[in-house]
């Protein structure tokens, strides 16, 4: 297959310097989707609708027309969007100024820097004092220096931008995200955790409980955080993840964070993936450090910034 | 690599060149070869099953084109079949940029810089890959820099209006052989660790075939008139990693502000909280 020669001189034209530190290609076409999954939550009601699918599942009419493999299980394959919810350092407005990634608070801003902080975190008082040093450290973010952004946080990603390619058999789930290109291959066997093994994304263990698949995250090397406004965890974090398919579109995804060293009562977190058109696909996102601009890092990672005391 | 400068310098004799090339070639080499196994199907009882964790046995990642011995470092054979000599085909100026990259190989190399390591190379690297599928989907997730790519149909056009370091696949199956077509891969990309290269103008038709249970044999037919004077093949083999517990392993790779660069390794234990960000623990401790 030939590529025509037009589009090949366009390429050229627009490759992106090698001095550019982060490559990140946002598709302007997801704000339409943006717009759409908002206008949708905004008329429907987010918390009817989640409720209902929390404690009862999928309806029995619906369940029967969810797409399925072979063995029953409901098919999560396909491309998915997060629509809205989550992630608590950015600000998804209305036209009204309801932060709806903050779980509906008015205000502006960025939930992290401007506005108020949403209080979904209960710390424990020196996780407490932790987490607001980290919020004014905000470039200490692992995730800004390209580290792969753990669990939840790589689906957790602003709402609208990096979808997640789901390709399922009988053995796995694999989540390919788009952002950081942070892969989790997730056997669905319940095996047990290994031993001696810390990653930034832990070890993922998967099971069907009926039509949900339920995650069990274990093993973190405990340098997470959960987002860009100095929310965190530790190498205690646990993440129980169910993701049920709602419709043949939608995917509810809840994680329960607990870490007992962190946090006095475990965290809920739950948002809907939307189901990308067919004729869009999954993008490369490539994260480069090393552009060496020392003024960037601290002493201790070898750079010129000073810690702020 | 001043690939830019070669382009600039090559395009005129590119253009009359490619015509001719692209008439001469085909992949036949394949054809015929080995006696044909007949691999498993996926539950659709169509496609076949290419699952599980492959990896390469030999170190062309070194270089393609074979290298002695070297300390710690099998030799290896020219993975390149045709041309027959296994050398690839470089037109002069790229020879020389190629014996340029060659000698600045310690540093210049990209996977040095924690690049994603394009297509080829990261078929052939000594750590595994997982193949992914189900009916209609095919993906590759490589455990170096946990790079993946997802292999699209080619009933659509190619997305090819960025170069990305993995580029852009389109496949089809051609009997019981995955087809695919590689475009818009940036020039920024080494084969191996040789400085053997290419520009933003390659494209690759790679055939993944099954010749046994536990074996794919990889062939690869690269394209570039800017680069090379004719198109140029190269084959190998991926073993099935067969050992109990087998995965791909997380791996980090990042270079830090000082050049350097680091494999992150979750089964390393002075990686569990080697961070600053856990000195808030400390007071608690005391």
């Amino acid at each position: 297959m030939q590529v025509p020669h037009r589009l090949r001189n366009q390429r050229r034209a627009r490759r992106p310097r090698e001095s550019e530190k982060v490559v990140k290609i946002i598709r302007t076409h997801h704000r339409f989707g943006l717009a759409a999954a908002l206008c949708f939550l905004l008329s429907a009601g987010p918390s009817s609708l989640l409720r209902a699918h929390v404690t009862q599942g999928p309806t029995s009419a619906a369940s029967k027309t969810l797409p399925r493999l072979p063995g029953g299980r409901p098919d999560l394959q396909g491309l998915w969007l997060k629509s809205a919810g989550g992630f608590q350092g950015l600000f998804i407005g209305s036209l009204d100024g309801t932060n709806l990634a903050a779980g509906g608070a008015r205000g502006g801003g960025r939930g992290g820097r401007g506005g108020p902080v949403p209080t979904r975190y209960e710390y424990t008082p020196e996780a407490e004092a932790e987490r607001m040093d980290r919020l004014r450290r905000g470039y200490e973010d692992p995730e800004a220096r390209c580290h792969l952004p753990g669990v939840p946080r790589a689906l957790d990603q602003p709402a609208g931008l990096y979808p997640v390619q789901i390709v399922q058999d009988e053995k796995y789930v694999v989540l390919l995200h788009e952002a950081m290109h942070d892969v989790r291959i997730i056997p669905t066997d319940n095996s047990p955790h290994p031993k001696n093994y810390w990653a930034w994304d832990g070890d993922s263990r998967g099971r069907w409980e009926g039509d949900v698949f339920v995650v069990d995250v274990s093993n973190f090397n405990g340098r997470t955080w959960l987002d860009m406004a100095g929310n965190f965890v530790d190498e205690n974090e646990h993440v129980l993840e169910r993701f049920t398919l709602i419709d043949s579109d939608t995917i509810l995804y809840e994680a329960t964070i607990t870490d007992p060293t962190v946090f006095v009562k475990p965290v809920e977190m739950r948002f809907t993936l939307k189901r990308v058109p067919a004729e869009q696909q999954i993008l490369e996102y490539s994260c480069l450090e090393g552009e060496r601009s020392l003024q960037h890092y601290t002493e201790e990672d070898g750079g010129k910034k000073l810690r702020v005391k | 690599m001043n690939v830019r400068l070669l382009r600039l310098a090559l395009r005129s004799t590119a253009v009359s060149g490619i015509v001719a090339v692209l008439a001469l070639t085909g992949s036949a080499q394949t054809q015929g070869r080995g006696a044909s196994f007949s691999p498993a199907r996926l539950w659709d009882g169509k496609t076949p099953d290419f699952r599980g964790i492959w990896q390469v046995r030999d170190t062309a990642y070194v270089n393609i084109e074979g290298h002695p011995a070297e300390k710690g470092i099998a030799a290896s054979r020219s993975i390149i079949v045709d041309p027959p000599d296994g050398k690839i085909p470089y037109k002069p100026q790229a020879l020389a940029q190629r014996q340029e990259n060659y000698k600045n190989r310690a540093t210049a190399d990209p996977s040095l810089k924690c690049y994603q390591a394009g297509v080829p190379r990261a078929t052939y690297l000594p750590t595994p890959l997982q193949i992914l599928q189900s009916p209609g989907n095919f993906a590759i997730v490589y455990q170096e820099n946990h790079a993946f790519r997802v292999f699209h149909p080619d009933t659509r056009p190619h997305f090819d209006s960025a170069d990305w370091w993995m580029g852009d696949t389109r496949y089809r199956w051609v009997g019981d052989t995955l087809v695919t077509d590689v475009v818009a891969l940036t020039d920024h990309l080494w084969f191996d660790q040789a400085g053997n290269f290419h520009s933003n103008e390659i494209h690759i038709v790679e055939r993944y075939r099954m010749t046994g249970v536990d074996t794919i044999e990889y062939e690869a037919r690269i394209e570039d008139p800017l680069v090379y004077s004719k198109p140029w093949t190269l084959r190998t083999v991926l073993h099935r990693i067969k050992e109990p517990g087998a995965r791909i392993i997380e791996d980090e790779c990042l270079e830090d502000a000082n050049g350097v660069r680091h494999h992150i390794s979750p089964y390393d234990p002075k990686n569990l909280l080697k961070s600053d960000y856990s000195r808030w623990k400390k007071p608690a401790e005391k």
